[in-house]
């Protein structure tokens, strides 16, 4: 039993050649707690979670993961972690109760233990009527619910995500968002790392967003919006007025590129100023084909820590504000 | 960062006592189940020499009548020692083609970062490949008994050759796994099969040191692998004789340790650069 955080990193890093993945991570992870690590690709998430995970060693800095360091304990840290990997590495030519069967031998379980133990756990994830089937014949879906089984095999106190609906269907990423959270609940410690703001949105309690290697910025996914203030207002023109549209806007805050090459800006006054904007737009001669106003979003977190845009934002994670408006025929442009 | 409250955790309840020799019969049950269901990959290495050694028998029955060639009644006699090395040869390459697959769909990572003995990992794979060696020479040697052939040292040859062939297994085996590990790709694993060749035909596999000539029977005359199928060969066409079966032994353990430590050092050599 060990009384650290179940993961404390200080000033993680890990070079290759001359490219600093990961620069000087500090990161304290408490028990019971889901962690999200958000971030673009290239930022560093995967390589931070190679290095807790021990796969690799970090250049410089220390962690310590379910009370043991990962250089000099890496043994115990690896009886202590379950670990679903970005790229589900399953052998396809063998079945799923197979595979539980030998992640079970791995981490010395018992025969008749691992055989219970696999059941239950097939049976948590939904394998159940799958399990004497070819992994290769599993669904991207499956697969992972089957990844996260096989990481579970021990029952692990600390678990490491990395991306674990990347590529998946809506449906099947609600349902293993569910299973990330009944796991919390029965006391296991998440850290997950995902490129998809709704995702660290909805699952995590604390979340770090890293670019570059660093962490720009840390805390609950609430506060880090409240942080924000501002709703942003997202305004897309005609093409010859982006630049009077810009000089108008800048008025009420420093324009940037939105997605879909819309302007953004953080309208200061908030949703009182909407009739300024429009007033201002509209005597500059600016014709607009669309706007709307949103509450502030992780990717507006994002933006502000790092200054741009997550790649793959997904704008159905705005939360419509009290007010939004839209001002003029859209032209085939829509929100996503 | 504000310092967190300390908070107790307990170990993993269900990780007792990872043991490195129960975690090395898994890894090998994976690789025969592997076999088993892609049995292709067993098939095809072994209807290869097959043929070849049908072709031999074939084109070279009449050399057998040369001056110096050895006592045989046939060129099968002759030529079995060989056509089992050389399918065994080709199924410890399977090791290496399965390691460096597992290295890159990611499956031995998964490995890594289970409290799995690095060293079970090797050994699981190699002993996997000993099985299917074990199968692919008791079939030969069946195969050699119904077209009238007979072992000379009897049962202990068969045994013997049987051990002879898990040793020139794990040496092949040990061999490709260090190239897979090193270069982490099923491509260049697959591309250093040419390899065995090279290594095979310049020897007495397929016609004898004696009526060889120039360099390539000077060659032949320092290539291991001339004095283990040698020794293998005495078993089958002259008796049984320890010195015979220390020559096709000794060679092939020599080797079997050579190639077990280039890939322990290969798979060592990755794991420190990681």
């Amino acid at each position: 039993m060990s009384l650290d955080p179940p993961v404390v990193a200080e000033g993680l890093e890990r070079h290759f050649g001359d490219v600093k993945a990961v620069d000087g991570v500090d990161l304290v992870v408490n028990q019971g707690e889901i962690f999200g690590f958000l971030g673009p690709n290239g930022a560093g998430k995967s390589t931070t979670v190679r290095m807790l995970a021990t796969l690799l060693t970090p250049t410089a800095g220390s962690a310590r993961v379910a009370g043991y360091d990962v250089v000099r304990d890496a043994a115990m840290v690896r009886r202590n972690i379950g670990v679903a990997l970005q790229d589900a590495a399953i052998d396809p030519i063998m079945t799923g109760r197979e595979l539980l069967a030998l992640q079970a031998v791995l981490f010395g379980i018992a025969k008749d233990r691992a055989r219970a133990r696999g059941d239950e756990l097939l049976d948590r994830v939904g394998l159940t009527a799958a399990a004497d089937r070819r992994v290769g014949t599993y669904s991207g879906g499956m697969r992972r619910r089957l990844d996260l089984a096989l990481s579970l095999i021990h029952g692990p106190t600390v678990l490491f995500l990395d991306e674990p609906t990347t590529g998946l269907d809506p449906m099947s990423r609600l349902a293993l968002w569910d299973e990330v959270r009944r796991l919390n609940e029965e006391g296991t410690t998440v850290l997950l790392t995902t490129q998809y703001l709704e995702e660290a949105d909805q699952l995590a309690g604390r979340i770090a967003i890293i670019d570059h290697g660093r962490i720009v910025k840390e805390g609950e996914p609430k506060a880090l919006k409240d942080e924000v203030g501002a709703p942003t207002l997202i305004v897309a023109l005609d093409n010859a007025h982006e630049l009077m549209g810009a000089q108008a806007l800048s008025r009420f805050g420093e324009p940037r590129a939105a997605p879909s090459g819309s302007i953004g800006v953080g309208l200061a006054g908030g949703a009182e100023a909407l009739a300024d904007v429009v007033r201002a737009l509209d005597d500059a001669g600016v014709v607009v084909q669309h706007m709307e106003l949103n509450a502030p979003s992780l990717d507006d977190v994002f933006a502000e820590a790092t200054g741009h845009r997550l790649e793959g934002a997904d704008d159905a994670t705005k939360q419509p504000a009290d007010e939004e408006a839209d001002m003029a025929p859209r032209r085939g442009r829509r929100r996503r | 960062m504000t310092p967190p409250p300390m908070t107790a955790i307990i170990d993993a309840p269900y990780g007792l006592h990872p043991q490195p020799f129960a975690q090395a019969r898994a890894i090998a049950w994976r690789s025969l189940l592997t076999s088993r269901r892609q049995i292709a990959f067993v098939i095809f290495p072994s209807l290869f020499p097959l043929v070849f050694a049908a072709l031999s028998v074939a084109s070279f029955d009449d050399a057998t009548a040369l001056p110096g060639f050895p006592p045989v009644d046939s060129f099968l006699d002759f030529i079995l020692p060989a056509t089992i090395t050389q399918a065994v040869m080709f199924g410890g390459m399977s090791v290496g083609s399965g390691l460096a697959l597992d290295i890159q769909d990611g499956f031995f990572d998964r490995l890594l970062a289970s409290p799995v003995s690095r060293l079970s990992i090797l050994v699981g794979r190699l002993a996997g490949a000993s099985v299917v060696a074990v199968g692919q020479a008791t079939a030969f040697i069946a195969l050699y008994y119904i077209l009238g052939g007979r072992i000379d040292a009897g049962f202990a040859g068969f045994v013997v050759l049987l051990v002879y062939s898990v040793f020139v297994a794990l040496a092949v085996g040990g061999l490709m796994s260090g190239i897979a590990i090193r270069s982490g790709s099923t491509e260049v694993v697959q591309g250093s099969f040419p390899l065995l060749f090279v290594i095979l035909y310049p020897s007495s596999a397929f016609f004898p040191v004696t009526l060889q000539t120039g360099w390539f029977q000077t060659v032949a005359e320092y290539n291991p692998i001339t004095w283990m199928i040698d020794g293998a060969r005495d078993l089958v066409i002259v008796g049984w004789s320890w010195s015979a079966t220390a020559q096709c032994l000794g060679v092939s353990g020599a080797l079997t340790i050579a190639g077990f430590l280039y890939a322990h050092r290969s798979l060592r050599k990755r794991l420190a650069a990681r």
